[in-house]
């Protein structure tokens, strides 16, 4: 039981999944500016590797501030439930072993429902805080789930058909039966659609136009200063932890790879955060090569484009399965 | 249901204040109101205060980017009230730092469009090529930003050969730069798909709006000031007014790529044939002008800049007036950003199309004293506001 508390809390729970997403923002922030030609974080630790955990610090030292005309319990609740939400997906992931903290089978459903349900807090968080910028913000997060969820979920779904799986362990378990990753072969659509819908998911550049800043100033989290903001900054580390660790998961084998016995659980977690970097990797290259589109160019993008490819990759598993 | 958004005065893609009231509908504006009276910084009246030579240095500075543009048609002014004409090789020394200028601020500006849009790598990139066209102009007039380079009678310095082969390395750099950089624009869908058919402003629009500059050619009307009016010597050196038929935010980034390649041929055409002689007239630091008015135009990155003295015969002007190009072209933006029929704009829109004009709002804002208890509005003088500030600062002490 102790073990089981432990692990929940350190490795692989929490503490480690709180640390690697920090690291994983670094790497995010200093690809994208050195792909822009610029140093990107340089100064807090070596390499800066420090600078997003300062930056979180900084942000819960800040003034909290509730505007008068907030709804103060949407207010207060949206910030701690976006985070929590996303760790509680991070749990699922099977890092140091086949399994995640928490397995079961159909846990998979689990995590997608666990993403939109942070993609609703985010339009509750945007509406409660009674700003018209933020309320914009808020329409177009909840109009953009309408268009990227479905092409994201099906591009999950398919890995789980072809695998015949509805468990994260399960689909390791048959790449690892197979012998090669999911992503040699048809899922590799299942993975570009996987990779848009995620930036969407994550409301990355071409698609952060809920917090377009040029246009709504921050969007949904205008009026979100201090320990509010620094918690919802967090939320976007963790996504970008979860996501790219389920790509790795579904697509590139998670945690497989060569072992050496008795090391297992070291060379899983290596394999593991290698597979899910390259991941990253993707995401920030698709950052840096787009102009933000607008609201109605995505929607009508995922359900022309997105839309169709997903129900193609559907029928493609169905028959090959 | 309609409702306000403020987009200004303070907001992220405004680098000065100006105000936009949009009237929304979920995403599409309906109306907007344009007020640009939140900065007033009093120079047309600290002109008619100073000497002659010591407005330059005040005339300079109306607009950071482009000072150059702005001591240029001060000078053309004052030589004009007192009938000097600047030797030949001033007028080509200025015509390459005023090009200068103006590829710095065309790439400034698309850098700036396309941060505004959302494609920060590509503004890195055009920012980070800038900085070589801001070192030869450091390297030139002595300074990066406030050149200081035109005097009254000619320019302050002469290039010499290192500086002239450095220019020409530079020159090829940029050119190949804006080539790669043109075709990365035409293959970027997201980007065109931005800018291509917003903000759509006819040609009979542009000009019964009175936009100027690159706005207006961005329209299909070839119209510059070098072409029209040349005032430093442009009917020499051979250009082209480049000019784009679409009338969209895409022919505006469209027609300022272009008028980057231009200004890098003109630059060395005038490298090529720079005349020998005197670089500067003697003028002394102090003198009378004599009596008159007189106009001058030239054509600032931004568009088409007047300025206008009149002389009473002393050491200053009796009254100086500017018309900066942002003013003109402002009006236009209140036109584009309405919803109209089948042209829709939406809020996400907004960057593009006021971005699209190269908007500089410190040299345009007009005072506007708004009475909040009598619900009034009117223009107020200078002066009057000067005593106004006096009394404040009387009732202070």
């Amino acid at each position: 039981m102790i073990w089981k508390i432990l692990e929940a809390l350190i490795f692989p729970g929490a503490v480690f999944i709180l640390t690697v997403s920090l690291f994983y923002e670094w790497i995010d922030r200093k690809l994208y500016a050195r792909l822009q030609n610029r140093v990107g974080p340089h100064l807090a630790g070596p390499f800066g590797l420090f600078q997003p955990a300062a930056d979180f610090i900084k942000l819960l030292s800040k003034e909290d501030i509730i505007p008068a005309a907030a709804d103060r319990f949407l207010f207060t609740l949206t910030p701690i439930l976006a985070p929590t939400l996303i760790l509680l997906g991070c749990m699922f992931l099977p890092v140091a072993g086949l399994n995640g903290i928490v397995s079961f089978n159909g846990d998979l459903i689990v995590i997608i429902a666990l993403m939109s349900f942070c993609t609703i807090t985010i339009y509750l968080a945007g509406e409660g805080s009674n700003n018209r910028f933020a309320s914009i913000g808020a329409t177009r997060a909840a109009l953009q789930l309408i268009g990227y969820e479905i092409p994201l979920t099906l591009a999950l779904l398919c890995a789980a058909i072809s695998t015949g799986s509805l468990s994260l362990r399960g689909i390791v378990e048959a790449q690892m039966a197979n012998g090669t990753w999911l992503i040699a072969g048809p899922q590799l659509i299942g993975f570009a659609i996987f990779v848009v819908a995620s930036q969407a998911e994550m409301e990355r550049i071409p698609f952060d136009i809920p917090e377009a800043e040029q246009e709504i100033v921050a969007g949904w989290s205008v009026e979100y200063t201090g320990r509010r903001l620094g918690l919802f900054r967090l939320t976007k580390d963790l996504e970008l932890f979860l996501l790219s660790g389920l790509g790795a998961t579904l697509f590139l084998g998670g945690p497989l790879g060569p072992l050496i016995p008795g090391l297992e659980p070291l060379l899983h977690t290596i394999y593991f955060l290698a597979k899910s970097i390259l991941v990253l990797i993707v995401f920030t290259l698709v950052r840096t090569v787009f102009a933000r589109l607008r609201i109605d160019q995505m929607i009508s993008f995922s359900w022309k484009y997105l839309m169709p490819l997903a129900i193609f990759l559907v029928i493609i598993t169905e028959v090959i399965a | 249901m309609s409702f306000e958004v403020p987009i200004g005065p303070q907001h992220p893609i405004h680098v000065e204040p100006l105000m936009l009231r949009l009237k929304v509908e979920g995403e599409l504006i309906i109306d907007v109101d344009v007020d640009v009276s939140y900065i007033h910084r009093g120079i047309e009246k600290g002109l008619e205060v100073r000497t002659y030579l010591q407005g330059l240095y005040l005339a300079e500075r109306i607009c950071g980017i482009c000072n150059c543009a702005h001591s240029l048609c001060y000078c053309l002014n004052v030589e004009q009230l007192l009938g000097k004409e600047v030797p030949p090789r001033a007028n080509y020394l200025r015509i390459i730092v005023e090009e200068l200028s103006r590829i710095h601020s065309h790439l400034l500006w698309i850098g700036h469009y396309f941060h505004t849009l959302g494609f920060e790598t590509l503004f890195m990139y055009f920012w980070r090529d800038r900085e070589r066209i801001m070192d030869m102009i450091e390297l030139i007039t002595g300074n990066r930003v406030i050149t200081s380079y035109n005097v009254i009678g000619g320019v302050r310095r002469d290039i010499t050969p290192e500086i002239e082969s450095k220019l020409r390395k530079t020159i090829e750099y940029v050119r190949e730069r804006m080539n790669y950089y043109d075709k990365v624009i035409d293959s970027e869908p997201s980007l065109l798909g931005r800018l291509q058919g917003v903000g759509v402003l006819k040609p009979a629009d542009a000009i019964s709006l009175g936009t100027v500059g690159p706005h207006l050619r961005a329209s299909g009307i070839k119209h510059d000031v070098r072409l029209d009016d040349p005032y430093s010597g442009h009917d020499e050196v051979p250009f082209n007014v480049v000019t784009y038929d679409t009338c969209d935010c895409y022919a505006r980034v469209k027609v300022r790529m272009g008028e980057v390649l231009e200004s890098l041929n003109m630059i060395s055409y005038a490298l090529d044939n720079l005349p020998s002689g005197d670089y500067r007239l003697k003028i002394p630091p102090f003198f009378k002008a004599p009596e008159g008015e007189s106009l001058s135009r030239v054509e600032a990155p931004r568009g088409e800049l007047v300025h206008y003295s009149i002389s009473n015969g002393g050491m200053n002007p009796y009254r100086y007036k500017v018309r900066t190009p942002t003013l003109a072209n402002l009006l236009s933006v209140a036109v584009m950003l309405k919803s109209k029929g089948d042209y829709e704009v939406y809020i996400a829109d907004v960057p593009a199309i006021l971005g699209g004009i190269d908007p500089c709002i410190c040299c345009t804002a007009r005072v506007i004293i708004t009475d909040e208890v009598k619900k009034k509005r009117r223009v107020t003088t200078l002066t009057e506001l000067e005593r106004y500030a006096r009394e404040r600062e009387v009732r202070k002490s």
